[in-house]
């Protein structure tokens, strides 16, 4: 925080501008503290508190609009890749897109208090067809408020802003320290359902070629092609291999009821 | 599962990506079969 303080002290408006932009793009950087830092740098004298405002608000909202922009053209595939590290991906593809069907305005409004929540709204937008004007509008307002209440925070409380350092500090230490049981949590899970399904590597593999072969022969009647992508289906151009059949993983149990056993089944997802 | 139910059953290596890089013909997904998720639109 010290030397952000004083980074921002002689690189003042573009260093703000870099960091604002870089988080509303998804990366793990501290906008909330520069614009504090930034805040503090106004009430002093440093930076006009206007152009640091304008500035914030111009980064959050290019940032926002590319990752728009990119969910627009990514569709249910970008949800389907962020929902592939949840226990269930497609009840998470699902409720997330309900969820943010119902909630979505006033989620942009708040989304940047959120960490994950903010980098996450804008693309979801995006794939969700939100018209341009409307999630600009929302994102505005969002941007200002989330500005706003951090350059404050800087502005007013500048002479207390050594305790809000260390506030920050042991906040941060916190947050480490929780974020380090987290991945060591998740990695340990993810272990354990390897292990689980440790049974799944036996499962015999077929490449595209000796496919192709088969269909071409006269082995075609007895070869059945099964498309098992869980979240392929969401998109209105989605394609799948001419000639196979959709099951549903996640039902899988009666799906098999109706397919024969005496054919070779060739499964096949993303 | 599917072998575990007497399906004799392979996975394609690289899946519906290889093939579509192989050349190999592919098809619209039915619209019966679709998803239909939320939109703003």
């Amino acid at each position: 925080m010290q030397q952000l303080l004083s980074l921002i002290g002689h690189h003042g408006y573009i260093l703000v501008f870099v960091i604002v932009l870089a988080e509303a793009l998804g990366l793990p950087v501290p906008a909330a503290v520069a614009l504090v830092a930034g805040g503090a740098a106004a009430a002093s004298g440093v930076l006009s508190v206007y152009r640091i405002l304008l500035l914030a608000l111009l980064a959050m909202v290019i940032g926002d609009t590319l990752l728009f922009v990119a969910g627009r053209y990514m569709g249910w595939g970008l949800l389907g890749f962020l929902c592939k590290l949840s226990v269930n991906p497609e009840t998470c593809i699902l409720r997330s897109a309900e969820s943010f069907y119902k909630r979505g305005k006033a989620t942009l409004l708040f989304a940047k208090f959120i960490p994950g929540i903010n980098t996450m709204a804008p693309p979801l937008a995006g794939s969700m067809k939100m018209p341009l004007d409307t999630f600009f509008r929302h994102d505005v307002v969002g941007a200002t408020l989330y500005a706003t209440v951090y350059i404050a925070v800087g502005f007013l409380f500048r002479d207390f802003l050594v305790s809000v350092m260390r506030g920050f500090q042991t906040a941060g230490r916190a947050v480490e320290a929780v974020t380090v049981f987290a991945l060591i949590g998740y990695a340990l899970y993810r272990v354990w359902l390897y292990r689980k399904h440790a049974v799944y590597r036996v499962v015999p593999r077929i490449q595209v070629e000796e496919v192709t072969r088969r269909l071409a022969s006269e082995d075609k009647d007895k070869i059945l092609l099964m498309d098992v992508r869980s979240h392929g289906y969401y998109d209105a151009e989605a394609a799948r291999i001419k000639g196979s059949i959709r099951i549903e993983p996640n039902n899988l149990k009666d799906e098999l009821k109706n397919i024969p056993k005496d054919k070779d089944i060739f499964v096949y997802c993303t | 599962m599917l072998r575990e139910e007497g399906f004799n059953a392979f996975v394609i290596v690289g899946g519906l990506a290889a093939w579509r890089k192989a050349g190999n013909p592919l098809e619209p997904v039915p619209r019966d079969d679709l998803v239909k998720l939320p939109t703003f639109s």
